[in-house]
């Protein structure tokens, strides 16, 4: 193996172990997923909640925040301690890290609409269930999206840090990396998938935000319309 | 009102998806969890527990990979998280898990953490693979022709110019670790430095180090070149490896038993070293190696079950 320089390693560790790498990929993937998913089912609630109640606001973002500054290592350790070895204790430590971008987002994009479109809907006789279903949801949809994006490029970081409490992912081919005698190969094997993970969701994520913001999507159905009229 | 709709159902369709993916079963009891090491043969071997009971059996196996030192292991075990343990070594815990005094005979020593483990634990020591990976010193195969070294007792006179990379778990051993060591062989080195033991072998190759201690079975002993001291006043006790797993697992699934058992005397130290040094050396991953190993000797199958 010596005689190789590291990217021609590096290209032989792939078509020996792809599979392998594959798999861990997926297993890594879905671990950030999981975790983000869960923070997104609680996390956009109680941004909508202390969007309504602002005397909640302070105390909610000042928890997650607390969380947030626990460093990665640190928060998993506490974690193991009480929840034992292994994915789950991951998917928690990933829940936990995507609460605040996610409640942050959905408290901000609730609370920058224009105050006059929730007036003019409460005016037209909406419910509050009606105003928050039909302006406030749809029109805050992307900058909520844009906290999930945050969380889940986030949560890829903290997976491969899970694997030194045994979750897997691509943090072991990396660990593996660092103990092989030809270790730069592993753990690049290891790591650039990592990034490539946490690019790509990014890009797409990005897409999908810019898809939801009300008023880039405003634009693409006018411009046309003024050119009918042009006709 | 579309666009939220559409979020909701993709959200909704995702959820279903993932939680059909069964890899996350939360029932603590039915799924079989391996645990391993860092270490490139306990991976080898866990692997290998692994692919043994899914060939032979249709358990869901779980590997809880990386964890630090046998003591980890230990505690994992106890704890529940994890209920067989990929390699355990009879030196290591006889010491460590146990805190009994080392024994010097591979047989008693076996014997001992063999009935002490069920007696305390409840759990089954099972017999040794057939290698063991016992502790060794090591220098490069120049610093051997300089100093014309062959044995440990032949450091004697020039120990205290050299600097040691030592396995951090070992220092502070109680019975065989470093304050042992100087006792038993009458010196000691310039300075001792305790390391993550993969590195060892690196920083030798590397000049970092003139002395290390490593393990017997690893695969960078050949790819290195590296020349092992002899343990001639046998100071080391003996480190058979063994797979070691709950007794409460083993009796609700004799299956899972069997399929370990069929590799218990399989692996000799020599074939050991051989496939660690596949995985450091040839880059390939203890699961594929595992793998081939065990396709190439189809998974046993030819033994007769008792």
């Amino acid at each position: 193996m010596s005689d190789m320089n590291t990217f021609q390693q590096f290209l032989y560790y792939f078509s020996e172990n792809g599979t392998y790498v594959f798999q861990q990929f997926l297993a890594h993937f879905l671990i950030s997923v999981y975790g983000v998913l869960l923070a997104a089912i609680v996390g956009i609630p109680l941004g909508i909640l202390i969007a309504k109640y602002s005397k909640l606001a302070g105390f909610i973002i000042t928890i997650a925040n607390i969380i947030q500054t626990i460093p990665a290592l640190a928060l998993l350790a506490i974690l193991m301690l009480s929840m034992g070895l292994g994915k789950q204790t991951v998917i928690v430590a990933v829940f936990l890290y995507s609460l605040l971008p996610i409640i942050k987002n959905t408290y901000t994009g609730i609370k920058n609409i224009n105050k006059n479109l929730i007036d003019s809907g409460k005016g037209m006789g909406m419910t509050r269930t009606q105003v928050l279903y039909m302006i406030e949801l749809p029109l805050s949809l992307s900058v909520i999206t844009a906290g999930i994006r945050i969380a889940l490029v986030v949560a890829i970081g903290v997976t491969a840090i899970g694997a030194f409490i045994g979750a897997g992912g691509l943090g072991d081919i990396i660990i593996r990396g660092t103990n092989a005698t030809n270790g730069t190969a592993i753990i690049l094997a290891g790591a650039i998938p990592t990034a490539l993970m946490a690019v790509f969701t990014d890009v797409i994520l990005g897409i999908i935000e810019r898809r939801l913001d009300p008023v880039k999507r405003h634009k693409k159905i006018t411009t046309p319309t003024i050119q009918s009229l042009k006709d | 009102m579309k666009k939220m709709k559409m979020l909701v159902i993709v959200l909704a369709s995702l959820l279903l998806v993932l939680s059909a993916c069964s890899w996350n079963s939360s029932d603590d009891e039915e799924t079989v969890k391996i645990a391993t090491m860092t270490t490139t043969e306990s991976n080898i071997m866990g692997n290998m527990i692994k692919l043994m009971i899914e060939h032979y059996t249709d358990e869901n196996v779980e590997m809880i990979n990386n964890l630090g030192s046998s003591v980890v292991l230990h505690q994992a075990m106890v704890n529940g998280d994890a209920n067989i343990s990929a390699v355990r070594y009879t030196g290591t815990d006889l010491t460590g898990a146990l805190k009994e005094k080392p024994l010097k005979d591979p047989e008693q020593a076996m014997a001992l953490v063999q009935k002490l483990f069920q007696e305390r634990f409840d759990q089954t020591f099972f017999d040794s693979y057939g290698f063991a990976n016992t502790y060794a010193f090591m220098v490069t195969k120049e610093t051997a022709k300089k100093y014309n070294l062959k044995k440990v007792s032949d450091l004697k006179n020039i120990a205290k110019n050299l600097q040691a990379g030592v396995d951090s778990s070992w220092v502070n051993r109680a019975g065989d670790g470093y304050k042992d060591f100087v006792k038993a062989y009458g010196f000691d080195f310039k300075d001792v430095y305790p390391m993550q033991i993969g590195l060892v072998y690196d920083a030798l190759a590397a000049n970092k180090m003139d002395i290390v201690l490593g393990y017997t079975t690893d695969g960078r002993i050949a790819s290195y070149d590296l020349v092992v001291l002899e343990d001639d006043l046998h100071f080391f006790p003996p480190y058979d490896a063994s797979p070691l797993a709950v007794n409460q697992l083993l009796e609700e699934k004799p299956q899972v038993k069997k399929a370990i058992e069929k590799l218990i005397g399989k692996i000799s130290t020599e074939q050991m070293q051989k496939l660690n040094y596949e995985a450091d050396n040839d880059l390939i991953e203890p699961a594929i190696v595992a793998k081939r190993f065990l396709e190439k000797n189809n998974y046993f199958e030819d033994q007769k079950e008792e």
